[in-house]
């Protein structure tokens, strides 16, 4: 069974400082795995570990992103592809999933894909879902759990308080939430061996995609403008009476500012 | 010599970090409770893959070097769990068992202490013998294939966890010579063994220290690690390797003193200004940082004469005749800092500096180290 998991690296947002005026201080700020992509790393290597096969991890970004790859690596992964090209850079979602497909496609011996439900930076949960589209794949999100047998993928998808078992042939993606599993400490004997390995890197002229689709000018999103939502200190009103007059002034106030 | 950290050593200190503050709560809340090693702690360590840090791959180990060991202890010695002298015993003694058996000794008894189906021990202490090899009780008298073993061994870790330990006795084949000393490796469920209930130790809580007592045990010869007569060395070899371990613990341990007393002096308020800005702490908190980043270099020097295939007893000796006071002392200050929060035992540095006072005692005693450095200087040309 082969398996590819696309992964991405992202700022380390838990420790973000802001400086006076209430940006944020991007310089120096850490990279690391998206939290949530190490456990389909994790779902990856359990199904691997049960059926045999082999994980590929898949990620796309600038050089930086070698170092998440080579972490998986010390995972247990059997193989990483790093897809840097200057032509990929300010990719959104859309010309993201359409890149990481194309890969995917290249690759072609594979039995499903499987992605973190969404990045921790972006939080937009839109590119698993578009690469199954890109490839014609059944989408099976919000994994709670992963199982394959009978050339069949089934899940637990996690639906708020509810949850729901899907079913589909394989090939075909799932996206995992982080409860699906702890993953796994990295084990030793892994770290060795991933420093002796070499990461491919796939540009352009590997993947031969449609140029029009890459980057920045084959995104649809325009991004107008990235700000901080300016802190505002000293602006506090209590609220006087009973707790239930308090709830309802409140909620009447939120909903002024259409808040709820 | 370069002490550079390498993005391998990175990797190996990330992933030490991540048991440490993933796993290790876990077992040290058992250990609490009950005051002992969990029962599955060889398991766990062997999931993920910690076992034979510098033991080939043959012998199911993973085959890299002792700096990266001392790394991944340093993480562990900054949780102030005693959990990390199992790592560094059954690390050690596969280590040792490689280094000094033969090709069957290896096969036999190396996978099992790498694959985390049994702890290991290293046992010399009597409770009339230190460190003298000519006072050792604990007697191996040959009979056919085999050895007879008699006598107790004092204060020795993982006695009564099933496995194998390395036991050094006085061999009665050898009666008359000056090197008398026999290392066995003995499995410890064998029959004639029983061992004492643990001893209550100031610091190391839920360390498994006991007596263990040998009653006409049967050893077959085969179990003899290196030759006859080469005990004693084997033990040196072994505990030389054991303190530059031991110390990398306890740079763990003062360097979480130093962060704690750090933190808690940027928390407290004194006159409207964190008291770590007041002179008298901040001269202490540079007093902690310089002491612990000497220990550290002091560690990763002889650890590097280790890996290197170059002699490191003496070096190692050093190790600890300088490390000891200087942890104990940034402990000690780490508690002065919290003043009687740090007397508590809500606070980690209450345990930090009960752990620290274990240096000076355990895997040889800070006085026999200084004979070792001491005699050494003067008998060198």
């Amino acid at each position: 069974m082969n398996i590819i998991v696309c992964i991405k690296q992202v700022p380390n947002v838990t420790q973000v400082k802001w400086d006076a005026d209430g940006s944020l201080i991007r310089t120096g700020l850490p990279t690391i795995i998206n939290p949530v992509d190490k456990n389909a790393i994790e779902a990856a290597l359990q199904l691997k570990e049960k059926h045999g096969g082999k994980v590929t991890v898949l990620s796309m970004g600038p050089s930086q992103v070698e170092s998440a790859l080579r972490e998986a690596l010390c995972m247990g992964v059997d193989e990483v592809i790093q897809l840097t090209d200057r032509k990929f850079a300010g990719a959104d979602t859309w010309a993201t999933s359409y890149t990481i497909g194309v890969a995917i496609q290249k690759i072609a011996d594979y039995d499903l894909v499987i992605t973190g439900v969404e990045a921790m930076d972006g939080n937009t949960a839109q590119v698993g879902p578009q690469i199954a589209e890109f490839l014609g794949l059944p989408l099976l999100s919000y994994a709670l759990s992963i199982e394959v047998a009978g050339g069949k993928v089934t899940i637990d998808q996690k639906l708020g308080d509810l949850s729901r078992v899907v079913e589909a042939k394989l090939p075909a993606l799932v996206t995992v939430e982080k409860e699906i599993n702890e993953y796994r400490v990295t084990p030793i004997d892994k770290v060795i061996d991933a420093f002796e390995k070499n990461i491919p890197v796939w540009g352009v002229d590997d993947i031969s995609p449609d140029v029009v689709h890459l980057g920045l000018k084959g995104s649809p999103t325009k991004l107008r403008k990235v700000y901080s939502p300016k802190l505002e200190k000293g602006k506090v009103e209590m609220l006087e009476g009973t707790p239930d007059d308090i709830a309802r002034q409140l909620v009447d106030k939120l909903n002024a500012k259409f808040l709820i | 010599m370069d002490f550079t950290i390498s993005p391998v050593n990175k990797m190996i200190i990330k992933a030490a970090k991540d048991f440490s503050e993933r796993k290790i709560p876990a077992i040290e809340a058992y250990m609490k409770e009950h005051s002992d090693y969990p029962p599955n702690l060889m398991e766990i360590y062997a999931e993920n893959r910690m076992l034979g840090f510098n033991v080939p791959r043959e012998y199911g180990g993973i085959g890299t070097s002792n700096f990266n060991m001392i790394l991944y202890i340093e993480e562990m010695g900054k949780t102030a769990s005693t959990c990390f002298l199992p790592f560094m015993m059954n690390n050690s003694v596969a280590e040792t068992i490689c280094h000094w058996g033969s090709e069957e000794v290896k096969k036999k008894f190396v996978p099992p202490l790498c694959d985390g189906t049994a702890w290991a021990t290293m046992a010399f202490t009597e409770p009339d013998t230190g460190s003298d090899p000519k006072m050792l009780t604990t007697t191996a008298r040959p009979d056919g294939d085999d050895f007879i073993i008699n006598g107790t061994k004092r204060f020795i870790s993982m006695a009564n966890k099933p496995g194998y330990g390395v036991f050094i006795c006085k061999d009665l084949s050898l009666a008359g010579q000056k090197n008398n000393t026999t290392a066995f490796i003995i499995d410890k469920t064998s029959p004639g063994i029983s061992c004492s209930k643990h001893y209550e130790l100031t610091g190391l809580e839920g360390a498994d220290t006991c007596d263990i007592t040998f009653t006409d045990v049967r050893v077959p010869k085969g179990n003899i690690l290196g030759k006859q007569g080469e005990g004693f060395n084997i033990l040196l070899r072994w505990i030389a390797g054991e303190r530059i371990q031991q110390a990398a613990g306890m740079v763990g341990v003062g360097q979480r003193a130093f962060e704690e007393a750090k933190k808690y002096s940027l928390q407290r308020v004194v006159n409207g200004m964190p008291m770590g800005y007041m002179q008298g702490f901040y001269w202490m908190l540079g007093e902690m940082k310089v002491k612990i980043n000497a220990c550290r270099l002091m560690v990763y020097q002889a650890v590097c004469k280790q890996d290197a295939g170059k002699s490191f007893e003496v070096d190692s000796a050093e190790v600890k005749v300088f490390t000891t006071p200087m942890i104990q002392e940034v402990t000690r200050m780490a508690v002065q800092f919290l003043g009687s929060y740090g007397y508590s035992k809500e606070y980690i540095v209450e345990k930090l500096f009960r752990l620290a006072m274990h240096q000076g005692v355990v895997a040889s005693s800070l006085e026999i180290n200084k004979t070792i450095v001491g005699m050494t200087a003067l008998m060198s040309k």
